[in-house]
């Protein structure tokens, strides 16, 4: 078994020898920085480097690696003069990377050339083949990341997924993130008196305040998801294989499945949600248990029918 | 783990080193860690350790020795090996240092590999209150990205059948990967996690990509864009309380009120699902028989709750 931490840790080695042989020498603190490296690592790494090298393994044959005080010393190593060339995971981790952050939308022009020019040299004949959409079509990612990092309190309008009801609120935003190709905004929502999360694409409009605040020391790990409350309206759905993606969008139990449908519960402050999708998914969905849904939906179709007959 | 790290660090440098190739029996008899081994032990071991050196991104040759190609040796071109130079000024390796580690991929931080490798992590100002998680990274992602960007034909198991594919391009879309590519039966897209047993071909530039193909434009269309039906215009009308997040959709600008709007329409079933998503509040208006299709699938609805 190889495991990944071997991989990754020669990786860094191979990183680390030509950075020190091009300067002779480099401060300590640097390298643990740049390599991101504990003291403990950084010693046992060049101990290894001191006792490798080319055959015959004498005293001239292997690799100088030592700390001098405060400087990292590595020679005699000129076959490693540069790191290995990138892995093609590594290089689509990297632009990835940039171009998610340039879809944020506030990406500095030297990130934009920096990906550019990575690009090219990663896959010189395949530009245009990779693609990293994480929308931002209200382009408020990036005022929202300002109003985090200047611990401003902004006021929103705000359409909420659970409810399918437009409110009013001030935020303190703690941090900006992205996840299942959607951004969202993590913070202290003063309406409720609690941290909430919301989508950026479903604030229809916001004011960034005057009014400042202060940022908790640790800000949670952001995370979505739909956290089931009790008063929570219920109902089971059989869903055939069509409208399976139901089950990466919506926070839903999956009760049971086989080759024909999956039975899920779903769980939502209203009925709203759940009416909505039964008729997006017409026949490829059948609503099992929940009177509540059951009513919405028909109350809904109704509606609906007297609008197109 | 010790004795791997110096094991592989000095089969590296003799590969490198070696003015021609070297068989196994050579590394066997002068890189120091290989001795005293039985056969077996030395074969699983020289494999293993082939196997990361290519997982860092060693690429290890094996040439023939002689004309008759009876025996073959293993070799590493120093200048394969090498990283190439971007051309990276400060700044912009300042603000690829940040990206890398603002963004998660495979639940580890996507670009700092890269990062390492191109001269260590620059420090950046202050804290970011940015993140991204681009969800599950695969083995198969890295392997589909170094075909693609190789021009080399896959061959891969898809809801059960084997389909082979020149891989165009891969796009990261709603929370996840695709790849587009051609298929014996056209440009088509897959999601990557439902690709299983992958086999990326030996051959590089095996086929031409269209000219112009540009992944975003494939990836940006919305789901009834694309789609076997015949093209048609529909006039849809959002309330007031929907309009600028259906707005936001379309690509249209946001208007103060309700909103009109005429959609081209590739794919009937997906857009009548999304109009349906808006409830009561979205009311296809034209051409009639969408709006007869609309009602149908109302009360298929309806006889699915009841």
């Amino acid at each position: 078994m190889t495991s990944q931490r071997t991989v990754s840790r020669i990786s860094r080695i191979l990183a680390l020898i030509p950075y020190v042989l091009e300067r002779s020498t480099v401060n300590v603190d640097e390298v643990m920085e740049r390599f991101g490296y504990t003291e403990a690592q950084l010693t046992r790494d060049l101990d290894t480097i001191f006792v490798c090298g080319l055959p015959g393994y004498g005293p001239g044959d292997l690799m100088e690696a030592y700390m001098d005080e405060d400087e990292v010393v590595i020679d005699a190593a000129e076959f490693f003069g540069k790191a290995p060339r990138l892995t093609p995971a590594e290089a689509l981790g990297l632009l990835a990377a940039g171009m998610t952050v340039i879809a944020s939308g506030e990406a500095s022009p030297a990130l934009e050339s920096g990906v550019r020019k990575l690009a090219k040299a990663v896959m010189p004949d395949a530009d245009a083949s990779l693609a990293v959409d994480v929308i931002d079509d209200s382009r408020n990612v990036g005022v929202l990341r300002d109003a985090a990092a200047d611990e401003r309190v902004v006021h929103i309008t705000y359409r909420s997924v659970a409810k399918e009801e437009t409110t009013e609120r001030d935020i303190e935003p703690w941090s900006v993130f992205a996840t299942l190709g959607r951004w969202y905004v993590l913070g202290h929502c003063r309406l409720v008196g609690d941290q909430r999360t919301f989508r950026i694409d479903r604030i229809k409009e916001l004011k960034v305040l005057e009014e400042g605040f202060d940022r908790p020391a640790n800000v949670p790990e952001p995370g979505v998801g739909y956290v089931p409350q009790t008063g929570d309206i219920v109902c089971v759905i059989d869903l055939s294989p069509a409208a399976k993606w139901v089950l990466e969008y919506y926070p839903v139990e999956v009760l049971s499945e086989d080759s024909g449908r999956t039975r899920i519960r779903f769980h939502s402050p209203d009925t709203e949600v759940p009416a909505r999708l039964l008729l997006r998914l017409g026949t490829d969905a059948r609503l099992i248990e929940g009177d509540e849904v059951r009513a919405r939906v028909t109350d809904m179709g109704e509606t609906l029918l007297s609008k197109y007959r | 783990m010790q004795n791997v790290v110096e094991r592989v660090l000095n089969l590296l440098i003799y590969l490198l080193e070696s003015p021609v190739p070297v068989t196994s029996n050579d590394v066997r008899n002068t890189v120091h860690g290989y001795a005293d081994q039985t056969d077996e032990a030395f074969h699983r071991m020289f494999e293993r350790d082939k196997q990361v050196l290519r997982r860092i991104g060693v690429p290890i040759k094996l040439e023939a020795l002689d004309p008759w190609e009876i025996d073959e040796g293993y070799t590493v071109d120093p200048e394969e090996y090498a990283i190439g130079d971007p051309g990276l000024t400060k700044e912009e390796r300042v603000a690829l240092s940040v990206a890398a580690r603002l963004v998660r991929l495979g639940g580890t931080e996507a670009g700092v590999g890269a990062v390492i490798k191109l001269g260590g992590l620059e420090q950046g100002a202050g804290i970011e209150p940015l993140a991204a998680d681009l969800g599950e990274g695969a083995d198969t992602l890295g392997e589909l990205f170094g075909a693609i960007a190789e021009r080399r034909r896959v061959e891969f198991v898809y809801r059960g059948h084997v389909r082979p594919v020149e891989p165009y391009g891969i796009a990261h879309r709603r929370g996840h990967w695709y790849l587009v590519g051609n298929s014996p039966d056209g440009e088509r897209m897959y999601r990557v996690d439902r690709i299983s047993e992958l086999v990326v071909d030996e051959r590089r530039g095996a086929f031409d990509k269209p000219k112009g193909f540009d992944i975003k434009a494939v990836i940006d269309a919305q789901p009834w864009e694309t789609g076997a039906d015949p093209v048609i215009k529909a006039t849809v009308r959002f309330d007031e309380a929907v309009a600028w997040w259906a707005a936001r959709s379309l690509g249209v600008d946001e208007p103060g009120g309700e909103l009109t709007a005429d959609v081209d329409v590739a794919n009937r079933d997906a857009f009548i699902g999304w109009v349906l998503s808006f409830g009561e509040s979205a009311e296809v208006l034209a051409p009639e028989q969408l709006r007869l299709a609309v009602a149908d699938r109302v009360v298929a609805t309806l006889g699915q709750v009841s």
